[in-house]
């Protein structure tokens, strides 16, 4: 997902669930910065460099994947973007070093979603937008794990997407380029994806890497054959997918303010649905690179007030002029805390599945009873 | 990097200098020596190719790539370590061909990097540099044998010397509390 779902859907979905403007601005703002935060970042500011939720394509490069390196590489992708669904998934006759990156494929709906809702509750509004950027994440990023990964991640020229043309489906064959500098081009079903590496661990095939960035466009359906899944096909439909997120940042959010006693994954919220369903709907299904206009318009006209476009420095003076003992309540300090919580729950719970692959952390359950 | 890796590392760069000291020392047969390097080396990357596809890619769709290679590798390892009768300015020719080869997979990395605004560029291009010149030399100088050796020995001094300095670079590791 890009700018357009992780700061504007995600500032209606607040909105929707009861938050005030300036409350949704403050979740959306954190939630979009999980995409940001990198160690590069971190260290411009002084900031604590293993805070980090996302990682530059040059800090990538410089990685090695030995096994601390590749440790470092699925705490961030992991906790962040792409939360594994089952840390204990069976499957016969594997290894164990297969079952490790196995179990480490991103989906909805897993029990490491629930863990995540319920350890913002109480929190901060930054925790909260980190929350739904995982949430969010997880309905984008399925059947991808967050770990270097051939045997997982890779994707061949089977790749098509289906276009809904006048009550017909039509496919059409997607062409993957390396070409970093192009953008991609949906009229001619161009997509830059990373280069072909047969090294398992290569960088190159982190996450949906091998597919572009295809998988974050909302009106994307598709149908593959994931590495992982033994030659059966996987059909991927984005617009109910996104719809399905935008409808759970909801339930989990009424959940965190208090509305509702316990988060439902399956809860949706009908009033909601009947209202804006079409609008939305019609945002996701648009043919764009970018939904960040409609977005914000719809945004706009929720709440009767403007919607400030994403500045990464918007926070950043207010941390670095702040004394190190109060640095911990300012806006930056806040999503460090809420990331370093949230990084570490999800390395303890991959930890203690008897996976090292995200290397091991002290978490201590918060008591939300 | 884990402490056995790091040792790992600097084991290798310490075994890449004695055999090149030996090279130098007996240039006349040091190309056995060449051979049996390449021919282990190859060796023990195809059997781990080989294993890579019965743990791992066996299962992945396209996995059988994997096998393929693994065998050609196999058979590569077999191949080399035949040479033993070829004459040694062929062995050379492979040689400085494989160093060619290497050098520029480095300077196409270097450039691939230099479009990220980095410096970094800098050690790709330069270690693409020095492989495309020990190949050249080692073209240069075919038809004396002592002296190919020689330079190729030098070149097999820097990659140990890569391996070490690889194996010493501090990295820490960072847990989360």
């Amino acid at each position: 997902m890009q700018e357009d779902f992780h700061y504007y859907a995600t500032y209606c979905a607040a909105f929707l669930s009861g938050y005030s403007h300036e409350e949704s601005m403050d979740i959306c703002y954190s939630a979009q910065f999980v995409d940001l935060c990198s160690k590069t970042l971190l260290t411009k500011l002084g900031a604590p460099k293993s805070a980090a939720t996302t990682q530059l394509q040059l800090e990538m490069m410089e990685t090695k994947t030995d096994l601390i390196g590749l440790q470092d590489i699925t705490r961030i992708w992991a906790s962040f973007h792409f939360l594994p669904k089952d840390l204990y998934a069976q499957k016969k006759k594997r290894s164990m070093r297969y079952m490790q990156k196995y179990r480490l494929i991103c989906g909805p709906n897993g029990e490491l979603v629930d863990e995540t809702v319920k350890l913002a509750k109480g929190t901060t509004l930054q925790h909260v937008g980190i929350a739904m950027h995982v949430l969010a994440d997880t309905w984008a990023h399925m059947y991808f794990a967050g770990t270097p990964s051939l045997v997982i991640n890779n994707t061949d020229r089977d790749f098509f997407e289906l276009i809904l043309q006048d009550g017909k489906t039509i496919e059409k064959r997607i062409h993957f380029r390396h070409k970093p500098t192009s953008p991609d081009d949906p009229d001619k079903e161009l997509f830059t994806n990373t280069l072909y590496q047969g090294s398992e661990n290569s960088v190159m095939n982190l996450g949906h890497g091998r597919a572009g960035h295809f998988p974050d466009y909302s009106f994307a359906r598709y149908r593959y054959f994931p590495a992982w899944a033994e030659y059966a096909e996987v059909t991927k439909d984005n617009p109910k997918d996104y719809m399905s997120a935008f409808l759970q940042m909801i339930a989990a959010m009424k959940y965190l303010r208090g509305v509702t006693d316990s988060f439902e994954k399956d809860y949706t919220d009908t009033e909601v649905l009947e209202k804006y369903g079409d609008r939305i709907r019609a945002i996701l299904e648009k043919r764009q690179l970018n939904a960040c206009e409609d977005w914000k318009a719809f945004g706009e006209e929720l709440s009767g007030n403007a919607i400030a476009p994403f500045d990464i420095e918007r926070y950043q003076r207010e941390y670095i002029s702040t004394p190190k003992s109060a640095k911990k309540d300012t806006y930056i300090g806040k999503f460090i805390e809420g990331a370093m919580a949230q990084k570490s729950m999800v390395t303890s719970q991959i930890y203690k599945s008897g996976n090292l692959l995200a290397g091991f952390s002290h978490f201590k359950p918060k008591d939300n009873a | 990097m884990t402490n056995i890796n790091k040792i790992q590392s600097i084991l290798i760069g310490i075994i890449m200098i004695i055999t090149a000291v030996t090279m130098i020392i007996y240039p006349k047969d040091s190309y056995v020596f060449i051979i049996l390097f390449l021919s282990l080396g190859l060796f023990f990357s195809s059997i781990k190719t080989l294993i890579y596809y019965f743990t791992m890619a066996k299962y992945m769709v396209g996995g059988k790539i994997s096998l393929y290679k693994g065998v050609l590798l196999f058979n590569f390892a077999f191949l080399t370590g035949s040479f033993t009768d070829v004459p040694r300015a062929y062995i050379l020719l492979y040689l400085a061909m494989m160093h060619a080869f290497a050098g520029i997979i480095e300077i196409l990395r270097a450039r691939e990097v230099k479009k990220y605004n980095t410096l970094n560029w800098i050690i790709n291009f330069v270690h693409g540099v020095i492989s495309i010149t020990i190949a050249l030399c080692c073209i240069i100088f075919i038809r004396k044998t002592n002296t190919a050796v020689i330079i190729y020995s030098v070149g097999l001094i820097y990659s140990a010397l890569n391996y070490i300095a690889a194996g010493l670079k501090k990295s820490t590791l960072v847990y989360i509390q």
